[in-house]
């Protein structure tokens, strides 16, 4: 579907208001600063990339997963459904949508096990990964409920090549945007923007950083809302001023502990 | 130290409750809101299809209900969600909603219902003909059926959707209503995007497409699905519905080899089309399979075969503007063949008669509608059993018609393989004789004998629109 993003339900329904988002987060807002929240989805968002990476996916497809998770709490508290849960759940229909041959359950499982245990003990200590397959089945359809069944989510790669390649091959440049692209996942822009859009910022920044000046006039050509643009590059800088003061490990236990939890059926 | 991670024997709540009671009693199920019991249209590999109704009769439409097969999400019922959410064309099935069952873990999808299909058109032909009836349909309907084929495939690829499973079974058409007559691909379950592929395609599934409607390239082992593979199968459609023939029939055998070469299926092709010249398919060469396409087969046993041949004999004319579209979309080098772009601008849709929106022109629908199966499998295979014994039975009068005339009918040549892609394995008596009567599986010399008893017949009642074949 690579043809279509103006037609597309990413395009139709999952750009979201701003207003409309931090209304929907009230209820975890009341609870966790935001920037409490946005370091526990950073935190999730680098589960769900390591997991990727584990299974050998693309980037595409980790991306993808990213933003199922992100649109899943836009519309729904943390304490609704476990994110340990969820972002696994995230990664295995990614993968299903996005074509690349079948994640055997068995497969998912241990691999989160070992994830979980190798590279976040920091965050959760001997506690063992504690879902099984039965739990990540159950968790999709609520997953692909709440998605309304929208599964094609269009990434800022694809435009992001066309517009390198436009201002003419620069690999350095390129790499440089690809990551900042990555790091914009771990926002919230890809629920606020087109795709397009977040390509066109990271090239900004990546621009900014290697100080590539000659690039200025392919910029002011755009036709594009400029304002949007800075919009995008505001979030993905404040992500980066963020991280210089942020020692994840030291934090997230914490805040692990201060996230609101989904609460069992009332005992009789 | 989160409480809940902290026990390592204690397993976290997974879901909040109230959110669970919450969605539980906003999430309608497809039972309360929809009738199809004893309604079922179908059944396949895919799952089964109901009729169904709405009980609440705020409308009175018929809708499909498809089930899909086995439980939970499957990639290709991930597929087909995803992509259909997305696609929007007045050709291509719509997509209105989809149903999780928590309970049984069963797919629900839920579509506008399509009265008719080209399998059961073109079976409705067939057995017309073969018991000399005539069937009125309007003169320009095979054209407004191939021009709305094109128009939704020329949809799906520009939105870099290939098929991969076109054959008549899946091209449905709506009945009476609203949108009458108007074609609407369906079965997408294969469907994939392509402009990226993240795997080679060929290493998801090994064989997708039908036999007879697949192209020579996937034959010859080609990795990768194209567009013009699409587009050889709207060709062998497009034949079919001229000749209600399959072009390409074949016998078959085991479908779900792996091994895309098929030896009788690439000779069958070559005793329509004729071996294809170096000239013709330069990259034949380059082929996985080529060695074997040149230890098996010899350019010799193909000299008199062409496709102006085999189609005049079913009475389409080498210079006919249907012909030469034919011909531009049955391209045997796929580099070659057109795209639904350049097969819509074919001079063929200019000419009178025009395609129509309703391919019918308004005229009465002469198709049955469809019937319900009974539920289980067993009624299923008796169906299937009857309509083999029928065939058969068939077959054999028509041997005895035609042994004084003719060569040897070949039997089950004239069976579509089962409908819905659950193929049967046709067991005619006479399926040895595929490879006899001088390689052409034809049944063209029988066929005119039927059509030149039922053509002077009927041949008063033609009148205006009407013409008593596609």
């Amino acid at each position: 579907m690579a043809g279509n993003f103006w037609q597309s339900s990413h395009h139709q329904q999952w750009i979201l208001d701003k207003q409309d988002l931090i209304r929907d987060r009230q209820y975890d807002l009341a609870i966790l600063s935001e920037e409490e929240y946005q370091k526990i989805f950073n935190f999730f968002a680098s589960i769900i990339q390591v997991l990727g990476e584990q299974l050998k996916l693309r980037q595409q497809v980790i991306a993808t997963a990213t933003v199922y998770f992100k649109r899943f709490y836009a519309r729904n508290s943390l304490k609704c459904i476990d994110p340990l849960l969820l972002a696994p759940t995230c990664v295995f229909l990614a993968s299903k949508v996005e074509e690349f041959g079948v994640i055997s359950n068995s497969r998912l499982i241990t691999t989160c096990q070992t994830v979980i245990k190798n590279k976040f003990s920091y965050a959760y200590g001997q506690q063992e990964f504690p879902y099984r397959t039965n739990h990540i089945l159950e968790c999709e359809f609520y997953l692909l409920e709440n998605l309304d069944c929208c599964l094609i989510v269009y990434q800022p790669y694809r435009p992001l090549l066309l517009f390198v390649q436009d201002i003419g091959q620069d690999d350095q440049l390129l790499t440089y945007a690809w990551r900042i692209v990555n790091d914009s996942l771990r926002t919230d822009v890809s629920l606020l923007y087109p795709p397009y859009q977040i390509a066109i910022a990271s090239l900004h920044i990546a621009c900014v950083m290697l100080g590539k000046e000659s690039h200025k006039p392919w910029f002011a050509e755009l036709n594009v809302d400029m304002d949007k643009i800075q919009e995008i590059v505001r979030s993905i800088i404040n992500l980066y001023e963020m991280w210089k003061s942020y020692d994840e490990k030291k934090e997230i236990q914490a805040l692990l502990a201060k996230m609101p939890k989904p609460k069992p059926a009332p005992q009789r | 130290m989160g409480d809940n991670y902290q026990n390592k024997t204690m397993a976290p709540v997974m879901m909040d409750y109230d959110f669970k009671l919450k969605t539980q009693t906003e999430r309608s199920k497809v039972e309360d809101l929809f009738d199809f019991e004893g309604c079922k249209v179908g059944r396949g590999t895919y799952g089964h299809v109901y009729k169904a109704r709405r009980k609440d009769g705020s409308d009175t439409k018929d809708y499909a209900l498809k089930q899909i097969e086995g439980t939970g999400l499957s990639m290709s019922a991930c597929r087909e969600i995803a992509l259909l959410r997305e696609l929007k064309h007045s050709n291509v099935i719509n997509l209105i909603r989809v149903f999780l069952s928590h309970t049984d873990r069963k797919v629900w999808l839920l579509f506008d219902y399509a009265e008719h299909d080209l399998w059961h058109i073109i079976k409705f032909h067939r057995a017309a003909k073969a018991s000399k009836k005539s069937v009125m349909v309007p003169k320009g309907m095979v054209k407004s059926l191939l021009y709305q084929i094109l128009d939704g495939i020329h949809y799906l690829h520009s939105n870099w959707v290939l098929h991969r499973d076109l054959k008549p079974a899946n091209i449905l058409v709506m009945g009476e209503g609203p949108e009458r007559g108007r074609v609407k691909i369906a079965d997408m379950g294969f469907a994939r995007l392509f402009n990226a592929p993240l795997k080679p395609l060929a290493d998801l599934d090994p064989v997708v497409v039908t036999f007879w409607y697949r192209a020579p390239e996937l034959l010859l082992g080609a990795r990768h699905y194209t567009k013009a593979i699409d587009i050889w199968a709207i060709g062998c459609i497009f034949a079919e519905l001229l000749t209600s023939e399959p072009i390409f029939h074949c016998r078959q055998e085991d479908i779900k080899t792996s091994n895309p070469y098929h030896h009788d299926q690439l000779d069958r092709i070559f005793n329509v089309m004729g071996f294809p010249q170096e000239k013709d398919w330069e990259d034949i060469r380059k082929m996985p399979e080529h060695a074997t396409l040149v230890k098996d087969f010899k350019r010799s046993n193909y000299q008199n075969c062409s496709l102006s041949k085999y189609m005049d004999r079913h009475k389409i004319k080498p210079d006919s503007k249907a012909f030469s579209l034919l011909q531009r979309l049955l391209l045997m080098d796929p580099n070659r063949r057109i795209t639904s772009e350049q097969a819509m601008q074919d001079p063929y849709f200019t000419e009178d008669p025009l395609p129509t929106q309703d391919v019918f022109a308004g005229c009465p629908i002469p198709y049955p509608k469809r019937e319900f199966l009974t539920d289980d499998d067993q009624d299923d295979k008796s169906d299937s059993k009857a309509r083999q014994n029928q065939q058969q039975q068939q077959q054999q009068q028509q041997q005895q018609q035609n042994n004084t005339q003719q060569n040897q009918v070949q039997a089950n040549s004239h069976d579509h393989v089962a409908n819905n892609a659950k193929r049967m394995r046709m067991t005619g008596p006479n399926q040895g004789n595929n490879t006899g009567g001088g390689g052409q599986q034809e049944f063209h010399q029988q066929q005119q004998m039927m059509f030149g008893g039922q053509q002077q017949g009927a041949s008063n009642q033609q009148q205006g629109n009407f013409q008593q074949r596609f």
